[in-house]
């Protein structure tokens, strides 16, 4: 007995069993992932910002005085984009026809189909001058992203235009990078055996 | 015994004084201490406590022990306004000591005339997991062991089944053809079953809806969590580790202040945001907006609109929990 008790001193003094490793160190978050940011800049958002307008400034080149700008269509019926304009995605339903939604007399404005003529920042009007039921959740703070404050006497609720999220010319929301899923594990082993006691 | 042909009603020099005999007055209590008896029984006695104390040798290396103060500390419902400030002062210092910056920690109360709902848009949710992870960074969970309050069920086209949701989806582009998402966090209900199962009311509902946990008070039987029906609940099965830079320092009492192990936290509807009257993180984050959050005693808020106009529905009803989460239709 006394030798067990010995033994078990010497043991648990020396601790042969060694402890348990420390677990490995957290993992940091991404993030990408926890960007509040918009999908995309809308032309409301680049001019309040000072971001890059450069797309918005048509008279650079077109100068619709001197020459008005004219359309041409593929066999097809699809709209035959211009060199300058490859970077454009035309996939907009049957909505594919630069004047359905711009001002032919002056580039820089937008155009309704009852004729209004809208700056390129009140592109939400123009959408909502077709899309009506969406615009409407969209006023009612329903439809898109509205952050801030819940609550008006704390602060203001901002909400983002149509253009932060969906592009006008190929307006369905684009696929996008999914986050990691769980990982109960993602722990050392040390971490999870731990978690077992 | 030491001495397991030790007999209290033989005696004799072997026999190890009255340790387990109990009764008194027996032969063996009284035999003569010899040279042989003392030093076997000295020896003895020195080796059984050198390997106590090298078996108790791991407390000394205990350092996540509650202080005195935190362990006398009342109910959070008996606390005066002087108690709470000394526990927000001790929170302040636990945090300062472990994390190396002072946190901006309140107790923030219900506000009046405020009920909280949540309502979350079937048709616009993506799967991305950013509200996932933007949760995380916010509410100060472990990062490892790893704990997330939502979890983002993979659903087929054309089925509630939850039993066919997929919470480990590894695609790297959202969303997928034939599937739909469906986030699932706490529902803070109205009728809620980890509340009734808490043996020490360690967990309660506040006048805003919102169910809340006094992690100083939780003692850890996890009844909450098998009582949950959305499994809402997480258990910090080990000490949790935040990274000292990316501590949110801004903190409620009954929010997400940093836990210690051994207790159940939940989502509270980030109620360190939403009772200054914010939206909480997850809605934030959210690139589609698919998460709406406000509340429903006032009808000018998004969430009335919502269940006025939208086809909306509660997740598990016939348990009969009364869920302040909605999931509703765009179409």
């Amino acid at each position: 007995m006394t030798i067990l008790f010995a033994v078990t001193a010497t043991a648990l003094w020396r601790d042969v069993w060694g402890h348990p490793a420390a677990p490995s160190s957290a993992p940091l978050l991404d993030a990408q992932f926890t960007n509040t940011a918009t999908l995309r800049m809308s032309a409301a958002e680049l001019i309040r910002t000072g971001g890059d307008t450069s797309g918005l400034t048509c008279g650079s080149c077109h100068d619709e005085k001197k020459k008005p700008v004219s359309v041409h269509f593929n066999a097809d019926g699809t709209i035959r984009l211009p060199e300058e304009h490859k970077d454009l995605v035309m996939q907009h339903g049957r909505n594919n026809h630069c004047f359905n939604c711009h001002d032919p007399s002056n580039l820089e404005l937008l155009k309704t189909r009852d004729g209004t003529t809208l700056k390129v920042e009140e592109g939400t009007k123009l959408c909502g001058s077709c899309h009506g039921p969406t615009l409407r959740d969209w006023e009612a703070g329903i439809h898109g992203r509205a952050t801030g404050f819940w609550d008006p006497r704390a602060g203001a609720r901002v909400k983002a235009d149509c253009t932060s999220c969906h592009d006008a010319h190929s307006p369905a929301f684009p696929p996008i990078k999914a986050a990691p899923g769980p990982n109960l594990f993602r722990a050392s082993l040390a971490g999870a055996r731990e978690g077992a006691h | 015994m030491s001495e397991s042909n030790c007999k209290c009603s033989g005696g004799g020099p072997g026999c190890s004084g009255s340790g387990g005999c109990g009764g008194h007055g027996h032969e063996g209590a009284h035999a003569p201490l010899t040279r042989r008896s003392f030093l076997r029984k000295s020896t003895l006695a020195a080796s059984g406590i050198a390997a106590l104390a090298a078996s108790l040798a791991p407390l000394r290396e205990l350092t996540d022990m509650p202080s005195l103060q935190e362990f006398v500390q009342k109910h959070y419902k008996e606390l005066t306004p002087s108690d709470m400030e000394k526990a927000l002062e001790r929170i302040r210092g636990e945090v300062q000591r472990q994390y190396g910056l002072r946190p901006e920690i309140k107790d923030l109360k219900p506000m009046d005339g405020v009920e909280f709902v949540y309502c979350l848009n079937l048709t616009r949710c993506v799967g991305c997991r950013k509200c996932v992870h933007a949760c995380v960074a916010e509410n100060n969970q472990s990062r490892s062991p790893e704990i997330q309050y939502i979890r983002v069920l993979k659903m087929p086209n054309g089925t509630f089944d939850l039993e066919r949701g997929d919470h480990d989806y590894k695609t790297e582009s959202v969303p997928e053809k034939g599937a739909y998402y469906m986030p699932v966090q706490c529902h803070q209900c109205k009728n809620p079953p980890c509340v009734k199962v808490c043996p020490v009311d360690a967990t309660w509902q506040e006048a805003d809806g919102i169910t809340v946990i006094d992690y100083d008070w939780c003692i850890g039987c996890r009844y909450c969590e098998a009582a949950c029906p959305y499994w809402a609940r997480r258990f910090n099965f080990a000490k949790p580790s935040v990274p000292k830079e990316k501590l949110n320092p801004n903190m409620a009492y009954l929010g997400n202040r940093p836990r210690p192990k051994g207790v159940v936290e939940k989502c509270h509807f980030c109620l360190q945001r939403t009772r200054a009257g914010r939206y909480p993180a997850c809605l934030e984050v959210c690139p589609t907006g698919s998460r709406k959050f406000g509340n429903i005693l006032d009808p000018a808020s998004e969430v009335s609109y919502i269940l006025r106009n939208k086809r909306v529905f509660v997740l598990k009803e016939e348990v009969g929990t009364l869920p302040r989460f909605f999931y509703y239709f765009d179409i």
